[in-house]
């Protein structure tokens, strides 16, 4: 027999098989589903997110353990809009029938908020754009109700005999947002107007929220890193009209935003963006705090 | 429209109010209880309205809540043609330039697709593709590729498949697959090249599977339930493909098995290691050499795969490592006929082996620069092929390849590559070959 038959067999007796748990298992595409399922589910789920704050949600491998975590899902929940296009198709091939599209273990959260720029009519040259619209929703604290609304949904009918478990999580979450949303809103007055130079459109909607004003991108088309032509273009553009701030995430390169920066004395600001984009935002009350502090300290407005 | 005919009466009463005190006080009182009596009308039709408004808005939510399907709320087209399959086509653009003007592989049976390619300018691969789901059970595929070779268009069907999808009713994480398709076979096979890091596929590709294993036949995968990654799977092929060939569907073709498992290091690095094997017979022979070469025989073919990435700085879009490694070892039990009709030797356990190292950084988002080696080891040279092609003279071939490319968008890419070529143990060819790889149209996501 050949040897790499022997192997095969023994990875096969390796795999230990796998035994039922009563936790349902959440995969969220990005830590901020993660951290909302952690709010409606508490003890009941066990969560995992696909990728980290560091992490462009837009360019993810199918990693091998990813396609392991979402075969074990009983939800999953995303972004949606394509921004996993590339990577979420692979891992549902092997997955459960009820997270596949369609499926009452498959949430797209976007699908459950107004899109900003959907229906415009694009091409490729025109970079990287989302035809069904801007996927990065999570920075409108609004949308974060009908979207937990749906998760304690999804999570209800997955789960029946806790429905009750998450309906009354649900119920004390919107509680809390909606009063946090409300001091947010009033402590975010001053950043009402603010000119914002941006690096991709993943801050669209929390500059929509605030109602700032972006001037400006430094990536000259969606997904095309920043030029140097672009970039002394912007400068100019700044010099005759400055902006108040210059936000990145942590997944975007400081690079282009660092030296726009030491050139219009624009302060460059890097946004957590997500759950543990910096310290002290290790949940969703607690991203948005620390988002709001960041933007009121270094806007001069 | 309600709250217009509200401000419409208050301005009613202004102008009446404001009208000249020349009117009786008791008309003017009249007048006054009237269109008070009508506010209060109105006021009251509008609360009515509004309540209703309110509870026909309450009722919505509820059966967005409570039906049993999520909402049908996706109206917008998400990713691609839900009904039409998706079309996607690669082009790829070459141009080749060798020091030597001719290269052989002495000790190996090299097919044309393992040959190197042409020189000049020229068209490498042009891929069509189309798919979509045929019902809820099914998705099908296929893949047609365009390339010239020796002045004559070919057509190849590379993929024609269909795949069981997770609705067909199977075991969790179970798929067939049946048709025609690059099957897991080590790294490289599952991937179309137009994915590679590389413009060529590396030695052990070239020779022993002919640039890939696409042969007809039926593959299945189980992806087991645990809870790092693992995979097994196993398929039955006709075996008419290299390293097969001239069966008349009436043998036993070849059947494959193969075992992989995988995982992450920490947050920024994951792996993938896996074992194959490929097992058939070359019943009606295997034609190649430039058709001087004829194999009868058995053939195995064993293989082991690695691949590592790492994001140094979390992020694989700005800045990533991939180290990528394959082991292949063949063995052959039949008969070779070299020169047709002249020598023919009866080879029995004949084993040839080959193994490539690469490693490709990304030190910018658009920039990669990468360095392949691959070698090749042939078996002592029976007797009787002494003096043929299959006469390896003792040497060992080798390639070392350096490259850059420079991708636009993940839709673009324009590559360098370098090669220094020693397989016959003569004269270096060293090559250089300029090479752009476009894709339009629907494209699918790529495996890891």
């Amino acid at each position: 027999m050949p040897r790499i038959l022997t192997i095969i067999v023994a990875g096969l007796l390796s795999a230990v098989p796998f035994t039922a748990m009563a936790q349902v298992n959440v995969f969220a595409c990005e830590p901020e589903w993660a951290a909302l399922a952690e709010e409606i589910g508490g003890a009941k789920i066990k969560t995992f997110s696909a990728t980290h704050a560091r992490q462009d949600p837009h360019y993810i491998r199918a990693r091998p353990s990813l396609i392991a975590k979402v075969r074990r899902a009983d939800l999953i929940i995303c972004s949606g809009a394509e921004l996993e296009v590339g990577w979420l198709p692979i891992l549902l091939q092997k997955a459960r029938p009820q997270v596949q599209p369609n499926g009452i273990g498959h949430l797209m959260a976007s699908q459950y908020v107004p899109l900003l720029g959907a229906g415009a009519n694009v091409d490729r040259s025109m970079g990287h754009v989302h035809a069904a619209g801007n996927p990065h929703i999570h920075l409108n604290p609004h949308h974060m109700v009908s979207i937990a609304a749906q998760v304690s949904d999804r999570l209800a009918k997955i789960d029946r005999a806790n429905a009750a478990h998450y309906q009354s999580r649900l119920q004390d979450f919107t509680q809390r947002w909606q009063q946090a949303l409300a001091q947010w809103e009033t402590r975010a007055t001053n950043l009402k107007g603010a000119q914002v130079v941006v690096h991709h459109s993943s801050l669209s909607y929390l500059i929509d929220w605030l109602q700032m004003r972006t001037v400006a991108s430094l990536e000259p088309k969606p997904g095309i890193p920043p030029t140097t032509s672009h970039l002394e273009s912007l400068l100019q553009q700044l010099n005759a009209a400055p902006a108040n701030l210059m936000l990145r995430t942590p997944y975007e390169p400081d690079t282009a935003s660092l030296w726009l920066s030491s050139k219009t004395n624009i302060p460059a600001v890097v946004l957590p963006y997500t759950i543990d984009g910096a310290a002290n935002t290790g949940d969703l009350f607690a991203l948005y705090e620390a988002t709001l502090a960041v933007l009121l300290d270094k806007c001069r407005c | 429209m309600f709250k217009i005919k509200t401000a419409a009466s208050a301005a009613l009463i202004a102008v009446l109010s404001a009208s000249p005190a020349l009117a009786a006080d008791a008309d003017v009182n009249a007048l006054r209880n009237e269109v008070e009596k009508m506010r209060q009308a109105y006021e009251q039709r509008i609360n009515q309205l509004e309540a209703k408004l309110n509870q026909l808005e309450g009722n919505r939510a509820q059966v967005g809540t409570t039906a049993n399907t999520p909402p049908a709320t996706s109206r917008r087209r998400i990713a691609d043609n839900s009904f039409n399959p998706s079309i996607g086509m690669i082009l790829n653009g070459q141009f080749r330039q060798y020091s030597q003007s001719e290269s052989e592989m002495p000790g190996f049976a090299v097919s044309h697709e393992g040959e190197r390619g042409e020189e000049g300018l020229g068209l490498g691969h042009s891929e069509i593709s189309l798919s979509a789901n045929v019902d809820d059970k099914f998705l099908a595929s296929s893949t047609l590729a365009i390339a010239e070779h020796e002045g004559e268009t070919e057509t190849e069907l590379e993929e024609a498949y269909i795949q069981t999808l997770p609705g067909a009713g199977l075991p969790v994480g179970m798929s067939v697959k049946a048709g025609r398709a690059f099957w897991t076979l080590g790294y490289l096979n599952e991937h179309h090249s137009h994915a590679d890091d590389f413009a060529d596929r590396p030695l052990p590709y070239r020779v022993f599977m002919n640039h890939a294993y696409n042969d007809d036949g039926l593959q299945v995968s189980y992806l087991l339930p645990t809870d790092g990654y693992a995979e097994i799977g196993g398929g039955v092929y006709r075996g008419d493909d290299f390293p097969y060939g001239g069966n008349s569907g009436s043998g036993s073709g070849a059947w494959s098995a193969y075992a992989r498992i995988g995982g992450d290091i920490g947050d920024n690095q994951s792996w993938r290691v896996g074992a194959y094997m490929l097992s058939g017979e070359a019943e009606g022979g295997r034609v190649s050499n430039e058709e001087t070469v004829t194999f009868t025989g058995d053939s195995d073919l064993e293989i082991i795969d690695l691949r590592y990435t790492w994001a140094p700085t979390g992020n694989a879009r700005d800045r990533e490592v991939i180290v990528q490694a394959e082991y292949f070892q063949r063995e052959e039990d039949g008969v070779y006929t070299a020169d047709p009709g002249v020598v023919e030797a009866t080879v029995n356990g004949k084993s040839d082996d080959g193994w490539y190292l690469q490693g490709v950084y990304k030190f910018a988002p658009q920039w990669r620069v990468g360095a392949r080696y691959s070698e090749l080891s042939s078996d002592a040279t029976p007797t009787d092929l002494i003096g043929t092609d299959l006469d390896s003279e003792g040497h060992d071939p080798e390639v070392l390849s350096l490259m850059v490319d420079w991708t636009n968008s993940e839709f673009s890419r324009v590559r360098l590559q370098l090669n220094r070529e020693d397989l016959s143990g003569g004269e270096t060819d060293e090559q250089a070959v300029l090479q752009y790889v476009m894709s339009i149209g629907a494209h699918g996501a790529h495996k890891y």
